[in-house]
């Protein structure tokens, strides 16, 4: 079994098709890292003149303002909040003036929660959130306000309880270990998904190129289809390699970010956001989409062993990944058992910070429904394999 | 030891093996030889299980049989085929490839070496497969079975792409492989090559395999003497059987006459010499039927 893993592994490092995969990926790593990267530009960024801006015409409003009985309710309102809010942008500017992020990172804290709890709950209709949420067709531009500013709250939170080193690139979530979990939370994850398809599509169908030097091993098929298996796994995890020499770059650029740091998780029973550490929050991650490629790979083996055609696991496999995009429905989770099906977990980021939980109004969208639900296919799926493959009839060539 | 109990395979109506029963032993070399599409290769399909006989069974060792996918594992460690060099993988070397399957059958591998060094590859063995000639992938594709070194070894076409060195080379390591005991079953068209080291010779025929003695029994060619005129025409037939009616005179595909040597001689083999010189016949020969001569018959 172990010459025959050895002998996959040459074959799948050499194949063409998975060099061109490397390859792509290498390039898409780099230019995210020199092009994309560096002209991020967050809506929740650390900027001196709003704050200062802000802060002053605030100031200057309730330096001039007078309340008597003939004064309009909503300027009454607006000097019964400004306040508090202002008070808190001028910690903050005083912090950057000091250049004391702890400080900074404290009082950002308190104004997010400060500003959510007046914008959500007490100004609808007279407050909003930063108007880059309020972009042509969202309908949900409020919500997304509230979460963000929830989220933002709960990471300055973190940041002035932690010990990292806090920076300008840590605050604005630019350091190597931020711009992955950004990712992790975009599309990081659908392209390590059609990456693992690509790889384990023709993993069984290429040896039909060179059946008389395969079919005589004297090995059995169920264990031909596990060493197969194995090495589309390895080759799936090794897609890290080309995509760690981007993380290097913005690791340079920007620094690395720490373990440490804090990144929010949602969670929709509690309607609020608690944190973990960047460590736990990449290694449940990591697990996650380990569990997605054991499934990826499980079902394109049986799909291989049956229908026999490279193009159908490539069409099989972009389905299951896809399928989200044809049946999402924000808020769907609370109408039906979207957490059952595996597209449902395609977002590993969003799954585990809780995004999901919070645009599907579920409470099942979580780390352990997903590996749940990732292991209980991937079991079916090897199961059936296993038991075709077993049958006197089958052949796999 | 391999033995093949009622073998029959039927493709669409037609019986391409029909009841083959039939036993190979340690230290054999057979022959398998017949036209393109008698059921050469689904013979060595069948003992290698790529194909499910429609009855029969094959048993190795008196003991194993394709009755399980466990067993399919254990007959092939006893058992291989020679891979196609059409197979080959051109971005590998033909040294990995010969690793790969000293590997799978986990032999010996300083039969790497010295197969290398026995069939004069250590030039090329480095190179990709993408760059060897027919001849060199061939000679490779030998070099991978026997590398493998189980204990049956199936060979369709071995010989083929060969120069002529070549072929003695391979025969000289089949002779000595035989002598290792292994049982080396071989389809070649090469008769007079196989006729030299097979132990058995088979022609395939109508889904049966028939061993040229008894071939040669049956067409009753009186010890296997013939008289055998390279030139045959259909005319000169015609005229040797007005003159000789009680001699057996055939004219075979490969344009040779051949003429029952004669039992009682007295004076006949003269006679027909002078015959065959009267009508500018030169070059004809008496002795032993050759394989091919006995092919060119048995397909006729």
């Amino acid at each position: 079994m172990r010459a025959y893993f050895k002998f996959e592994l040459i074959h799948f490092m050499t194949n063409k098709k998975n060099i061109a995969i490397y390859v792509i990926l290498l390039f898409f790593a780099c230019f995210y890292a020199i092009k994309i990267a560096p002209s991020f530009d967050p809506i929740e960024k650390v900027d001196k003149d709003e704050i200062e801006a802000r802060f002053l015409t605030r100031e200057d409003f309730l330096n001039n303002v007078v309340l008597d009985e003939n004064t309009y309710p909503l300027t009454r309102f607006a000097a019964a909040i400004y306040p508090e809010w202002n008070e808190y942008d001028k910690q903050r500017l005083d912090a950057l003036e000091q250049n004391d992020m702890k400080k900074y990172a404290e009082s950002t804290f308190k104004w997010y929660e400060y500003s959510d709890s007046m914008i959500f709950r007490n100004g609808k209709g007279l407050l909003y959130y930063n108007p880059r949420y309020y972009t042509a067709g969202n309908l949900y531009a409020t919500e997304d306000g509230h979460y963000a500013y929830m989220y933002s709250a709960s990471r300055y939170k973190g940041y002035s309880e932690g010990n990292s080193d806090l920076s300008i690139n840590v605050f604005e979530e630019r350091t190597a270990l931020q711009t992955l979990q950004r990712m992790l939370h975009g599309y990081l994850p659908l392209i390590l998904l059609v990456s693992c398809i690509l790889f384990t599509s023709d993993i069984v169908l290429k040896d039909k190129r060179n059946p008389t030097l395969i079919k005589g091993f004297p090995l059995s098929i169920w264990r031909r289809l596990l060493v197969k298996g194995g090495v589309a796994l390895i080759g799936s995890i090794l897609t890290i390699i080309p995509l760690l020499v981007g993380f290097i770059i913005i690791a340079i650029q920007s620094g690395v970010g720490d373990f440490q740091l804090p990144v929010p998780i949602f969670s929709y029973e509690t309607r609020a956001f608690t944190s973990i550490s960047m460590g736990s929050y990449l290694f449940q991650n990591a697990l996650l989409i380990l569990f997605w490629f054991l499934l990826l790979i499980s079902m394109l083996l049986l799909v291989s062993i049956i229908l026999r055609n490279e193009f159908a696991n490539l069409v099989v496999g972009c389905i299951v990944v896809f399928a989200e995009f044809y049946y999402y429905v924000r808020g769907l989770g609370f109408v039906k058992d979207i957490q059952w099906y595996p597209s449902s977990y395609v977002q590993v980021g969003q799954i585990l910070s809780g995004y999901r939980e919070y645009l599907n109004n579920s409470t099942t969208l979580t780390l352990e429904y997903g590996l749940l639900v990732m292991s209980g296919y991937t079991v079916i799926c090897l199961l059936i394999t296993f038991i075709i493959c077993n049958q006197r009839w089958f052949k796999l060539l | 030891m391999l033995e093949l109990k009622n073998i029959g395979v039927n493709f669409s109506g037609r019986d391409i093996l029909k009841e083959v029963s039939i036993t190979f032993h340690p230290g054999e070399i057979i022959g398998l030889v017949a036209p393109n599409g008698t059921g050469k290769s689904t013979l060595m399909n069948v003992i290698m299980n790529y194909l499910r006989p429609n009855s029969g069974k094959v048993l190795f060792n008196n003991e194993l049989e394709y009755t399980s996918k466990k067993n399919e594992v254990k007959i092939h460690q006893l058992v291989s085929m020679m891979p196609d060099q059409s197979d080959l993988y051109n971005h590998l070397s033909g040294k990995q490839h010969l690793k790969i399957y000293s590997s799978m059958w986990n032999s010996n591998p300083e039969l790497i070496e010295r197969t290398i060094e026995d069939l004069g590859m250590a030039s090329y063995v480095n190179k990709k497969t993408g760059t060897y000639s027919l001849g060199m992938r061939q000679r490779l594709c030998f070099a991978m079975q026997i590398v493998s070194d189980t204990q049956i070894m199936l060979m369709d076409e071995v010989m083929n792409g060969l120069d002529p060195t070549q072929v003695e080379i391979i025969s000289q390591i089949l002779v000595k492989k035989k002598a290792e005991g292994k049982t080396i079953i071989i389809a070649s068209h090469l008769l007079e090559n196989l006729e030299k080291y097979a132990n058995r010779i088979f022609f395939v025929k109508n889904g049966k395999l028939d061993l040229i003695e008894d071939i040669y029994k049956d067409l009753g060619i009186n010890g296997n003497l013939v008289i055998r005129v390279k030139e045959g025409t259909p005319e000169l037939k015609e005229k040797l059987s007005q003159d000789f009616p009680e001699l057996n005179i055939q004219l075979l595909s490969n344009s040779v006459t051949l003429i029952d040597f004669p039992k009682d001689d007295d004076g006949k083999l003269e006679r027909i010499s002078a015959f065959l010189s009267d009508h500018h016949e030169q070059e004809f020969s008496v002795g032993k039927m050759t394989l091919v001569d006995l092919y060119s018959k048995y397909y006729h």
